[in-house]
This record gives C-alpha cells, sequence and structure tokens, in this order.
C-alpha cells in the first residue's frame, strides 16, 4: 500500500475551502493562517506525537503547460497537508486533535465541512474524506518512533563529544569518564536526556560534559 | 512562507497527465513497490539525502468533494502531486536526481503533459520551476539532522547499547579493549551536528524576521493585557 513504508506513514490530505465571498477570500486567511504559525519546535506540529516532517500549503489551481495542452482551472481551492508520521492514521489523527485542538480549528476553520468537526472522531472521520492514496511512499529512515529517533540523535552526539574528550585516557580514568557518561545520558530513557521535538539548537544543559564539568567543580 | 525547515527542503511538484495514460503511471509506482521492481528504486536509497518522498495521482473525481454546496470539478486531467523532503539546495536535489536515476525519473513522470525528460538537465530545471509550489508553513522534527544523521544515530545507539549489556566493566584494560572496538565499528557513524551549514541565506533571513516579528507580537500582546 502506497500510504505505508516500513512502521511509517505518508497521509495526504486535499481539503477543500470555502468559497470565496464579497467580503472574504478563504484561502488567503488560510493561507495568513499558516505563514503566522510559530516555526521548529514552537510549530504545533511539535507537540503533536510521532510527526516525523510535515508541511501545509494553499492549493490555489493546477499550472496549465502551454499549447497545444488543455487550459483548466480547479473550481475549488484546497489545503494541502502532507505528514509524515510513526504510527497508524486514525491514532496519529487522534493524538494530533488532542494535542492541538485550537491550533487545528484555527488552520482548517475555513475549509468545507470542518464546521461539523467537534471531536477527535470527527476529526478522524473528516480526514479520511479528504485522504489522496499515495501511489508510492519512499521511506529514507527507518520508520521508528520519534522519541527512539530523538534519543539516537541525542546518543550520537554526546557519545562523540565523549570520543573526543576522553581520547587517549588512561584505562582506569577511561573506566570512571565511561560510567559517568553512561549515568548522565541514560541511553533506556527516552523522556530525559533527549531532543526536544523540533529543536533548531543544543541547549548547554543537554551536553554530557557540561555535567561532568559541574561535578568536578562540586568535588574540587 | 518557506521550503526550508533546518537542514530538510520540502518540494511540491503537482503535474497534469492525460486520463487514459494515468493507468500506465499507477501499474509503474504499483511495480515499483514489489521486491522484484523495488531494485529499480535501488537509486533513491543511494540518494540518500532523501528522508521522505511520495507520488500521488489524483484523478478529477478522487479531489475530495464534501459537501453539495461545494462545485464540482470540470478538470479533464489526472494530477499527479510529487512531495519530497530532502537534504541541501534545490539545486544539489534537482541534478543528484537528473545525475543517479534519470530513467527512474522518466518512468515516474512517463507521459505527463510536456514532460521534457530528465536529460538535458536544462528543460528538467524549467518543467520543475514551472509546476513546483511553496509551502506555507513547514515542520522538521529534526531541524539539526540530515537524513544520513538519522540513521548514524540508530546505528550508534544500538551498538552503544550493546556494549553496556555486554559489559560489567571489572576490568579497566578490558573494558578499554572493548571500547577500542566499538570506538572503531562506531566511528563511521560519528559526527558532532551542528545548526550550520545552512541551506539558504534568504531562508535564513526570513526566519530571523519572522522569529523577531514573533517576539514583538507577543511583547505588545503582553503590554497590552
Amino acid at each position: 500500500m502506497g500510504n505505508i513504508s516500513k512502521n511509517a506513514y505518508g497521509m495526504t490530505l486535499l481539503c477543500p475551502i470555502r468559497q470565496d465571498d464579497a467580503a472574504h477570500s478563504y484561502s488567503n486567511l488560510t493561507r495568513d493562517c499558516l505563514e503566522t504559525l510559530p516555526l521548529h519546535d514552537n510549530s504545533p506540529m511539535a507537540k503533536v506525537p510521532n510527526t516525523y516532517l510535515c508541511r501545509l500549503y494553499v492549493l490555489d489551481d493546477v499550472f496549465y503547460q502551454g499549447a497545444p495542452a488543455n487550459e483548466e482551472h480547479l473550481k475549488s481551492k484546497y489545503l494541502v497537508f502532507c505528514t509524515n508520521f510513526h504510527g497508524d492514521r486514525d491514532t496519529y489523527l487522534r493524538g494530533m486533535w488532542n494535542a492541538v485542538q485550537e491550533d487545528v480549528k484555527r488552520i482548517w476553520g475555513y475549509c468545507i465541512a470542518f464546521d461539523k468537526v467537534k471531536t477527535a472522531g470527527d476529526f478522524v472521520a473528516y480526514a479520511k474524506q479528504c485522504q489522496v492514496t499515495n501511489s508510492l511512499f519512499f521511506n529514507g529512515s527507518d520508520g521508528g518512533p520519534l522519541d527512539e529517533q530523538l534519543k539516537a540523535l541525542y546518543l550520537r552526539q554526546e557519545f562523540t563529544r565523549f570520543a573526543f574528550d576522553n581520547f587517549g585516557k588512561s584505562a582506569v580514568e577511561l573506566q570512571q569518564a565511561f560510567r559517568e557518561f553512561v549515568a548522565i545520558v541514560q541511553p533506556d530513557n527516552l523522556q530525559t536526556p533527549t531532543w526536544a521535538p523540533g529543536m533548531t539548537q543544543e541547549t548547554q544543559q543537554l551536553q554530557y560534559s557540561f555535567h561532568t564539568a559541574a561535578r568536578k567543580e562540586e568535588y574540587a | 512562507m518557506s521550503n526550508i525547515a533546518g537542514k530538510a527542503y520540502a518540494m511540491n511538484v503537482v503535474t497534469p497527465i492525460k486520463w487514459y495514460r494515468a493507468w500506465i503511471n499507477r501499474l509503474i509506482f504499483w511495480a515499483g513497490g514489489l521486491p522484484f521492481f523495488s531494485s529499480h528504486l535501488k537509486g533513491l536509497t543511494t540518494l540518500s539525502l532523501i528522508h521522505y518522498a511520495r507520488w500521488a495521482l489524483v484523478s478529477p473525481r478522487q479531489f475530495p468533494r464534501l459537501d453539495e454546496s461545494q462545485p464540482k470539478e470540470t478538470i479533464k486531467y489526472t494530477y499527479m502531486f510529487f512531495f519530497s523532503n530532502f537534504n541541501g539546495s534545490w539545486n544539489q536535489y534537482v541534478d543528484s536526481f537528473h545525475m543517479a536515476i534519470p530513467a527512474g525519473l522518466d518512468l515516474f513522470w512517463h507521459k505527463n503533459i510536456k514532460y521534457p525528460n530528465s536529460i538535458p538537465l536544462q528543460p528538467f530545471h524549467s518543467y520543475i520551476n514551472h509546476n513546483q509550489i511553496w509551502t506555507n508553513h513547514y515542520y522538521n522534527a529534526y531541524p539539526l539532522a540530515t537524513s544520513n544523521d538519522i540513521k548514524a544515530a540508530i546505528a550508534v545507539k544500538k551498538k552503544l547499547k550493546k556494549f553496556i549489556e555486554l559489559n560489567n566493566f571489572d576490568s579497566p584494560e578490558l573494558f578499554q579493549k572493548e571500547y577500542n572496538k566499538l570506538l572503531n565499528d562506531v566511528q563511521e557513524h560519528l559526527n558532532l551536528m551542528e545548526p550550520t551549514p545552512i541551506v539558504s541565506l534568504s531562508a535564513e533571513a526570513v526566519e530571523k524576521r519572522r522569529t523577531a516579528d514573533h517576539h514583538r507580537f507577543r511583547n505588545r500582546a503582553a503590554s497590552s493585557s
């Protein structure tokens, strides 16, 4: 099936936007809403569990390819939502509704039939109506849970620091340093310390060497 | 408006195809998903700069119509929606595709209206440019990481956890020996991720302006409340 690859799901929604009236251009209002959403870790999508990458855009029309192609136009404008996530569709959509319901209402507020969406179940039903099936979905990653991937990125970053910091140390020093490293990075703990979804820079507190330096000061 | 989030670029391309030819494209994509034919997609794997990509063929009657008040679409062509999330610049991506899997591209865009084929490069560039749509909001869970960083991180995590499980660390000398083996094993996957290199200076400038606007808006809201 074109929507699933390994454990990742690629969902594509084409959501028709209400026809403009004399006073409002609903496609422009939708576009304005999207353009002013906060970015990265402040994006509402950062709060939606298991979202790898997603995008939203307004499809105003299709493109004319020039003669001898036919010139044709869409009767409606569409809000296109393309998201890549771990897990199954319905759980994801329910999680999205529960996490960022107010943002969802704002983003989809000018779409046809969205006024009937009042619950997570309604949102799932609405999304199903707007979904188009992918013909091919390519997954360049492992499709694992997002918290596992973010923990892996954190561990790799800190282990790289560890390898540089402890190069050439004696066996005793190295073993002691590694014990401290494992205690600080907690490889099995997916909650903390780890990278936050959408994070654009590391805080000092995330770096294992910050903690070892603090400990040394404490013992001195 | 931005197609860039950290190290990822979002590409959207919408192209028409005659409805009576679209079934051939559906067949090509269906075959592309089969294990026997998936080796022909090996070029996509080689292009390890891709996080996720997809193609969706939408015929006129498949455009969602949710209410009687919504006018019926009267278009005749079927439209192919292409979405990609990749690392690097637009030029790097399009050129890599063109060089690594030209035949694959020609299959995927088979008989799309006015598709010029992937070789030579300039008409292909123009075709993608003409049919590309800008993203209004793009979110990436790992702006600091590339697709390769994620694959490498998963490999490091797996080996590091196994190392911790298998070693009881009784003897420092034995520990050091095993640690050096581990390091040798994962060294190709180690690297420090930084916000740089940025994909585009203009995207960075837009982001700085938007962050400043956001702070200004919040400060104004706080002072007026």
